[in-house]
C-alpha cells in the first residue's frame, strides 16, 4: 500500500525540533525549542505527557528507559523515561551540543557540540568520555557504528570525519559540505545514518543526494538520487531493518529508497513545505516519524510497498527488540524484501488499472519498477546473502549492475487524494484549546473551559430575556453544542466505558424536567449535532441522521451517502453537507442535502455537490437569520442559496478582500439578509477568535462579484441582483405560512425597480438602446411606463415606440396568465413542490396579475383621456401641416390604436411637448377646454392605493367604483370616436360604447341647451349627463353598445384571432386612405387582442 | 439585555439601532451610563492599546516637540474609561502607566518650554499638538504670569530711561 500521510499537527513551539521512538514503538518522542520534551501515544494524542528538559532542547535519544537531550545549557542530560525524573547531567560542553545519540546497544552516548568537541560518554559511568578533536567548526550531526567500532560526525566545516572510538583518531575525513560558521547557517543540519545490523554502509545527506561510503574502504559506494528532490536533503534514517533509508529535506520532501534496488519507494511531501528536521522509523511498523523546523509532527503509515511485516515482526522480536537486532535481522531482511515483490495484493491492484486507480501512483510505480528490474531479483538476493555474511567484495560488483536510471525513472505525479475533513461545528473553536467557543451564534455563545481546575461549560445568551446565562459542569467532557432560543444541546464522543450521548437543555420547557440524555448504540459516535425550532438532530459515525422532539422523543431516522462534515438547522430547515466522496489535490468533495422536517417532509437539495474555492474546505455552515442557507469556505468565500435561480449557490462576499493582513480572518458569527448584515469577528494572524478578552463582533457588508463594479453600471447591476437575492427569502417564506410585512417586500420591490429606472437611464445617456430595452424587460409594467415617458421626454422616440410596444406584450402575457391558473394551481398541488423556484414565480403570478390588469386599467383610463386632450391638438396640427415626420409617425400610432391602449399615453406626452413648441396656445387651450381630463386621472391613486392594502382584494373592488371606470373608459372610447370624426375618417363603422350611442341621440339635446358650445365641451357636457343617468339606464346603452361585439369576446377563446384579424382588417383598412406605412406594422393585432383580452377579463370581474 | 457599546467621542452622534452582542457608536457619556448600569459592554478605542501606547511614549520621549496624540481627549478618555470600565479593557494598568508616562513627559516639555519662552523674552511660541487639557494645566497660570512680567518689565524700562536720562 501506498504511504498515508496524516495531517501535521503542533508538537512544540516554532523552532528546531527532533523526533524519536520508544523502543517498542508504542510512543513518539519529540523534543524542540520550548525546552520540551512530549511523549505522544499517537499522532491524535491531544494530552502528550511533557517533560520540560531546558530553555531550548536540541536533540534527544531514547533507549533502555534512559532519555537523554541536548539542551542550550551545554549540558546533555540523561531523564528516566517514561517518568520523566531527571537522572543526571552526562556530560558539559562550552557551548550547547547540536545532536546525541545512543549507540546499538545503550550502553554509550555521543554528542556533538557547537564548542567543535565530539564525546562519547559512558551511559552508566559518567567519568568514562572520550573526546574526539579535529573538527574546526560546530558539530552537527554524529551516527554510530553499530559495531561500536567507528563514530562518524558531520561538521560545519564541510568535513564530514569517521572516528574510531578507541583509539579516539580521525580515520578519515571526506570534504563534502559546504562550509559555514554556525549551525543556523548551516545549508543542511546533514543527519548522517550508518546502516543498522552490519553497519555495512554509512549514509550521508550532501546536497541533493545521500552518498554512501562503504565500511573500512570508505570509498563512496553509490549515490541515492531522485527527481523529487529539489532542494538539500537535511536528514536520512536507516529503517531498523537496514533495508529502506528515508530522506528528508529541507523543503519538506521526504524520500524513501529501498536499498536492496535503489529505488526510491515513497515520495511524500510536506503539507506546508517546511524544512524537515527530524526522522524516525517505528522500531516494528512501516511507519516514519518525522517533524519540521516550525515544531510540528507527522507520521507516514504503510512506508514502502506490498504487504506490512508486522505481524511476523511483532512476533519475533521482543520489548528488547534491539538487542535481538544483529542476530536475527537477516532472515528478517530476506524475508522483508523477497515479500513486497512476490505480494498478490500487489499484482492485484497493477489489474485494477490506470485508470481507476489514481491514488495507488507509489504503489504502481514500485511494481513496474519491479517488473523492469526482475531480473535483479536473483542479484538481490545474493547481495543479501553476501550481506549475511559481512563479506564486501562481491557486493561492489553487485551495485553498479543496476540499472542507473532507475532513480530517475517517472513517477506518479497526477492527481493526489485530499484528507478527508473532519467533522465540525458552526462557530464553534478547535477542541483541542483548553478554553474555546463551543459555538456562538445569533442566539448566544457557550464557551468550555477545559484546564486542571475546572472542566465546564459557560452558556451566554445575547437576549437575556430568552434566558439568563448558565453554568454547567461537563463532566461527560462534551465537545459539540448547538444553541437555539428554545434548548442547548450538547454531545460527547463516546469513551472506554461511555456510550456517545446526546445531552439536551430544553430550558423552555414548561415542565420541570427540563433535560435529557439520549445514549448512542455502541460503536456509533456523534459527529455533528444541530438544533431547529422544535427539533434536535445528530449525525453519527454509522452514518446515520437522528432527529428528535426537542423534548426527546425519538423521530426521523436516515442514512446518509457519506461521512458528515457539518449540520444546521432553522425552523423546520435541516441542511446537512457531507463527504461525497475523495478530493484531489486539496479540494474537498462535500454534498450538500437540505431538508425540510416540518409537516410535509421533504427533500429540497438531494445531495447535491456543494461548490467550493479551490483547495478550500468548509469552516461555517448556517442558516441566515431568515432561515437561507449558506456557508463559508476556508478562502473567506460566503455563499448563499439562490432559491430564485433553481436553488443554486451564489457567493455574495469574498471575507479576504476585507482583511487587512494575509493571515487574518474572519470568523462568522451570523449572516443577516434584512438589513444585510454578515457578522463575525476579526482575527488577527488567526483563523479563530480566543475567549479571552472578549471578541467584538465586526459587520461586514455584502458584495456580489460581478464584473467592472468601479463603473456606475456595474455598481448599480450589483446592487441590482444584491437586493433580489437578498429577497428570495421573502418568497419563500410567505410561501411558508409566514407573515410578512408587506412594506418591506414593496420597499425591496421599489428599491429593485429605482435600480432599474436609473440603469436605464444610463444606458439612454449612453445611447444604447438595445440595452434599455432589455433593462425594461425587467421592470414591472408601471415603471415601464416610467421608462416609456423618461425615453419621449429624451427625444429617443424609436426606444419609446417600442417600449410601448413591449409594454402591451406584457400586458397581454399577464392578461392571458389568469386563464392557465387553475391549470397551473392544480399542477402544484400535484408537484407538491412548494419550495421550488418555479413554485415561487407560480404564486407570484397571480398578484402580479390582478396588479397589472389595475395598472392596465389606469392606463387605459389615462390613455382614453390623454387621446381626448390630444384631438384637437392633432386636428390643429395636421391641418397646419407643421408635423415633423417622427411626430407624423406618432400621429398614426395614436391613430391606429381605435381602442385607448396603454402605450400611447407617453408618446402622446411627447407630442405634447411637440405641440407646445408649435402651437403653445392651442395645447393650452385645449388643457383649459378638457377639464376631464384631469378629472378621471383621480381615480388611480385610489386603486393603487387598495392595491398597497390587498392584492387579492383588488379584484373585487366594489362595483360602484367598477361601473365610474368602465362609464370613464367608454367616454374615452367615444372622445376617440369624436376625434375620428372630426378628422372625417371612416371611424363610425367601428362598434360604439354606451357612452357614444347615447352621446350620438343626445347631442341635439345637448346642442339646443348650449348652442355655443364646441366640440370638446359637448363631450364633456355630454358626460356629466351621462353620468347623471341611473345606473340602470346607463347598463341599458352600454348593453346597446355592446352588441355582436361583446358577444364575440364572451364567446370562446379559440376565437380570439379571427376576431382580431378581422379588427385588424378593418383597421388596416380605415388605415389605408390616412396613412400607406401602416399596413407595415404587425403590432395593431397584438394590441387590440390585448385589449379586447383586458376588457374582456375585466367585464367578467 | 446586554450590548456592546463603542465610545464615541463626538456628543452629537445618531444613536442605535442596539442590537445584543452588536457593537454600535455612542456618546461615551452614554456609554459609561449604561456600563454602570451593567447593560452593556464597552469596547476600548483602537489606540487604548499597551504596545500602540508605548510605541507614542517612547515617540514623545524621543521628540523634543509635541507628538499627535492618537484623540484630542486622551487624557479624559483614560480616566474615564478605566475608572468606570477596566473589565473590559485589557491589561489596564499598563495602560494607566503608559498614559500617565506620555502625559508626564508632556507636561515636562511644555514647563520646559515655557521656562525658555519666558527666558528668552520671545514675543510669542507655536505649540502644536497640545490637546485642550494640557492647554489648560498651564494655560491661564502662564499667561498671568506673563502679564506680571510684562508689567514688571515696562515698570523696569521708564527707570532705566529716567537713569539714562540722568546721566
Amino acid at each position: 500500500m501506498a504511504a498515508t500521510q496524516k495531517p501535521m499537527r503542533y508538537g512544540h513551539t516554532e523552532g528546531h525540533t527532533d523526533v524519536c521512538f520508544d523502543d517498542t514503538g508504542s510512543c513518539i518522542v519529540t523534543c524542540g525549542s520550548d525546552g520540551d520534551v512530549r511523549i505522544w501515544e499517537n499522532l491524535d494524542d491531544d494530552d502528550p505527557k511533557s517533560i520540560n528538559v531546558g530553555e531550548k532542547a536540541y536533540s534527544c535519544a531514547l533507549k533502555n528507559g534512559r532519555l537523554i537531550t541536548a539542551v542550550s545549557n551545554n549540558t546533555v542530560q540523561m531523564h528516566t523515561f517514561p517518568e520523566g525524573a531527571p537522572d543526571g547531567i552526562l556530560t558539559r560542553f562550552t557551548m550547547n551540543a547540536n545532536h546525541v545519540i545512543f549507540n546499538s546497544d545503550g550502553t554509550k552516548i555521543a554528542a556533538g557540540s557547537s564548542d567543535f568537541m565530539v564525546k562519547v560518554v559512558e551511559v552508566t559511568d559518567s567519568s568514562k568520555q572520550k573526546t574526539f578533536r579535529g573538527h574546526d567548526a560546530p558539530v552537527l550531526s554524529l551516527t554510530f557504528d553499530p559495531r561500536d567500532v567507528y563514530l562518524a560526525s558531520a561538521s560545519c566545516d564541510g568535513s564530514v570525519r569517521v572516528w574510531k572510538i578507541a583509539d579516539q583518531i580521525c580515520t578519515t575525513s571526506w570534504p563534502l559540505l559546504q562550509k559555514c560558521n554556525d549551525v543556523i547557517n548551516a545549508k543542511s543540519i546533514c543527519r548522517l545514518g550508518w546502516q543498522p545490523g552490519s553497519g555495512k554502509l554509512l549514509a550521508i545527506p550532501v546536497d541533493k543526494v545521500v552518498k554512501l561510503y562503504r565500511r573500512e574502504t570508505w570509498d563512496s559506494q553509490f549515490d541515492l538520487s531522485d527527481a523529487f528532490i529539489m532542494q538539500p536533503l537535511n536528514v536520512v534514517a536507516w529503517s531498523p531493518c537496514g533495508q529502506y533509508l528515508a530522506a528528508g529535506s529541507v523543503d519538506g520532501n521526504i524520500v524513501v529508497w529501498n536499498m536492496e534496488t535503489q529505488e526510491c519507494i515513497e515520495r511524500m511531501k510536506h503539507e506546508k513545505n517546511y524544512s524537515i528536521c527530524g526522522l524516525a522509523w517505528h522500531p516494528k511498523h512501516r511507519q516514519i516519524a518525522y517533524t519540521d523546523t516550525e515544531g510540528n509532527l507527522g507520521l507516514l503509515e504503510n512506508v514502502g510497498d506490498g504487504k506490512k511485516p508486522n505481524d511476523k515482526v511483532a512476533s519475533t522480536v521482543t520489548k528488547d527488540y534491539n538487542d535481538l537486532f544483529d542476530g536475527e535481522d537477516d532472515d528478517y531482511l530476506n524475508g522483508d524484501m523477497i515479500e513486497p515483490q512476490s505480494s498478490p495484493k500487489a499484482g492485484a491492484n497493477e489489474d485494477d488499472g490506470d485508470d481507476l486507480m489514481p491514488t495507488s501512483g507509489h504503489l504502481r510505480r514500485a511494481i513496474i519498477d519491479d517488473d523492469d528490474n526482475s531480473l535483479d531479483i536473483g542479484m538481490i538476493k545474493a547481495n543479501s546473502n553476501l550481506e549475511k555474511e559481512d563479506d564486501d567484495d562481491d557486493q561492489t560488483g553487485g551495485f553498479p549492475a543496476l540499472p542507473p536510471s532507475s532513480t530517475q525513472q517517472p513517477f506518479y505525479d497526477g492527481p493526489m487524494p485530499t484528507p478527508k475533513q473532519k467533522p465540525f461545528q458552526s462557530g464553534s473553536t478547535p477542541a483541542h484549546l483548553m478554553h474555546r467557543f463551543m459555538v456562538w451564534n445569533s442566539v448566544g455563545i457557550i464557551r468550555c473551559y477545559n484546564d486542571e481546575q475546572d472542566n465546564a461549560i459557560d452558556i451566554e445568551f445575547h437576549d437575556t430575556s430568552i434566558h439568563h446565562a448558565t453554568h454547567l459542569p461537563n463532566s461527560l467532557n462534551h465537545t459539540m453544542a448547538d444553541l437555539s432560543t428554545e434548548a442547548i444541546l450538547l454531545a460527547c464522543e463516546s469513551t472506554e466505558e461511555l456510550a456517545s450521548k446526546l445531552h439536551c437543555i430544553h430550558f423552555s420547557s414548561w415542565d420541570a424536567n427540563k433535560e435529557w440524555t439520549v445514549d448512542m448504540p455502541e460503536d456509533e459516535d456523534v459527529e455533528a449535532i444541530c438544533l431547529g425550532q422544535g427539533w434536535a438532530a445528530c449525525a453519527t459515525s454509522a452514518l446515520l441522521v437522528r432527529v428528535f422532539t426537542v423534548g426527546g422523543v425519538q423521530k426521523e431516522i436516515f442514512s446518509l451517502p457519506g461521512p458528515v462534515v457539518s449540520m444546521a438547522g432553522h425552523g423546520e430547515q435541516l441542511m446537512i453537507i457531507y463527504h461525497r466522496g475523495t478530493g484531489f489535490d486539496g479540494d474537498q468533495c462535500l454534498g450538500v442535502q437540505l431538508m425540510e422536517l416540518g409537516k410535509t417532509k421533504k427533500q429540497i437539495l438531494h445531495g447535491d455537490p456543494l461548490s467550493l474555492t479551490k483547495k478550500s474546505y468548509l469552516i461555517w455552515v448556517g442558516f441566515s437569520a431568515e432561515g437561507t442557507p449558506c456557508y463559508v469556505d476556508s478562502e473567506g468565500i460566503v455563499r448563499m442559496l439562490n432559491r430564485g435561480l433553481g436553488n443554486t449557490w451564489i457567493p455574495v462576499c469574498n471575507m479576504r478582500e476585507h482583511c487587512k493582513g494575509k493571515s487574518d480572518h474572519y470568523w462568522v458569527v451570523g449572516i443577516h439578509e434584512n438589513p444585510q448584515q454578515l457578522r463575525c469577528i476579526p482575527c488577527k494572524g488567526a483563523r479563530f477568535p480566543p475567549t479571552l478578552p472578549r471578541p467584538a463582533v465586526a459587520i461586514l457588508s455584502f458584495k456580489l462579484p460581478y464584473c467592472q463594479v468601479t463603473t456606475e453600471k456595474g455598481q448599480m447591476e450589483e446592487q441590482y441582483w444584491r437586493s433580489v437575492v437578498f429577497h428570495n427569502h421573502v418568497d419563500y417564506l410567505s410561501k411558508n405560512g409566514y407573515e410578512l410585512d408587506e412594506n418591506a417586500k414593496n420597499q425591496s420591490v421599489k428599491e429593485q425597480q429605482e435600480l432599474l429606472m436609473k440603469l436605464f437611464a444610463l444606458s439612454c445617456k449612453l445611447e444604447r438602446e438595445f440595452r434599455c430595452m432589455e433593462l425594461a424587460d425587467l421592470m414591472t409594467q408601471n415603471v415601464v411606463n416610467l421608462a416609456i415617458k423618461y425615453a419621449s421626454r429624451s427625444r429617443r422616440l424609436n426606444l419609446a415606440q417600442r417600449l410601448s410596444e413591449m409594454a402591451v406584450e406584457k400586458a397581454s402575457e399577464l392578461a392571458t396568465a389568469p386563464e392557465d391558473e387553475e391549470e397551473e394551481e392544480d399542477f402544484r398541488k400535484h408537484l407538491n413542490a412548494g419550495y421550488s423556484n418555479s413554485a415561487t414565480e407560480w404564486s407570484q403570478l397571480p398578484v402580479r396579475n390582478v396588479q397589472q390588469d389595475q395598472e392596465m386599467e389606469d392606463a387605459e383610463e389615462t390613455d382614453a383621456y390623454e387621446e381626448v386632450e390630444e384631438a384637437p391638438e392633432v386636428h390643429k396640427q395636421s391641418k397646419k401641416n407643421v408635423l415633423s415626420e417622427e411626430a407624423g409617425s406618432y400621429l398614426n400610432v395614436s391613430s391606429n390604436k381605435k381602442d385607448p391602449v396603454v402605450p400611447s399615453a407617453n408618446v402622446l406626452d411627447t407630442m405634447n411637448k411637440y405641440s407646445k413648441k408649435t402651437s403653445l396656445s392651442s395645447s393650452r387651450a385645449v388643457n383649459k377646454q378638457n377639464p376631464p381630463v384631469i378629472k378621471p386621472l383621480i381615480p388611480k391613486p385610489k386603486t393603487k392605493q387598495a392595491l398597497a392594502i390587498s392584492f387579492f382584494q383588488a379584484r373585487t373592488l366594489n362595483s360602484s367604483e367598477k361601473t365610474v371606470e368602465e362609464k370613464e373608459e367608454k367616454a374615452g372610447n367615444e372622445s376617440h370616436e369624436v376625434k375620428v370624426t372630426v378628422q372625417e375618417s371612416t371611424e363610425n363603422r367601428r362598434p360604439k360604447t354606451g357612452f357614444q350611442m347615447w352621446l350620438e341621440e343626445n347631442r341635439a339635446n345637448i346642442l339646443t341647451d348650449n348652442p355655443d358650445l364646441n366640440e370638446a365641451e359637448v363631450i364633456k357636457e355630454g358626460m356629466s349627463r351621462f353620468r347623471m343617468l341611473s345606473s340602470e339606464e346607463r347598463m341599458v346603452w352600454t348593453e346597446k353598445a355592446k352588441g355582436g361585439t361583446v358577444n364575440d369576446l364572451t364567446e370562446d377563446k379559440k376565437r380570439k384571432r379571427p376576431t382580431a384579424d378581422e379588427d385588424e382588417a378593418k383597421k388596416n383598412q380605415e388605415q389605408k386612405p390616412e396613412d400607406s406605412n401602416l399596413s407595415k406594422k404587425p403590432k395593431p393585432l397584438d394590441q387590440s387582442t390585448n385589449v379586447r383580452l383586458a376588457a374582456f377579463a375585466f367585464k367578467q370581474s | 439585555i446586554s450590548r456592546q457599546v463603542l465610545w464615541c467621542p463626538s456628543p452629537h452622534c445618531y444613536l442605535g439601532p442596539f442590537n445584543p452582542g452588536l457593537p454600535v457608536e455612542v456618546p461615551v457619556w452614554l456609554a459609561i451610563n449604561l456600563k454602570q448600569r451593567q447593560k452593556c459592554r464597552l469596547i476600548p478605542p483602537e489606540w487604548m492599546d499597551v504596545e500602540k501606547l508605548e510605541e507614542i511614549r517612547d515617540q514623545e520621549r524621543k521628540e523634543d516637540t509635541f507628538t499627535p496624540m492618537p484623540s484630542p481627549y486622551y487624557m479624559e478618555l483614560t480616566k474615564l474609561l478605566l475608572n468606570y470600565a477596566s473589565d473590559n479593557i485589557p491589561k489596564a494598568d499598563e495602560i494607566r502607566t503608559l498614559v500617565k508616562e506620555t502625559w508626564d513627559t508632556r507636561l515636562a516639555k511644555l514647563r520646559l518650554s515655557a521656562d525658555s519662552f519666558v527666558r528668552q523674552q520671545e514675543a510669542h511660541a507655536k505649540l502644536d499638538n497640545l490637546t485642550l487639557m494640557e492647554i489648560n494645566t498651564t494655560g491661564t497660570f502662564l499667561t498671568q504670569a506673563l502679564d506680571h512680567m510684562y508689567k514688571l518689565r515696562t515698570n523696569l524700562q521708564p527707570s532705566e530711561s529716567a537713569h539714562s536720562q540722568d546721566f
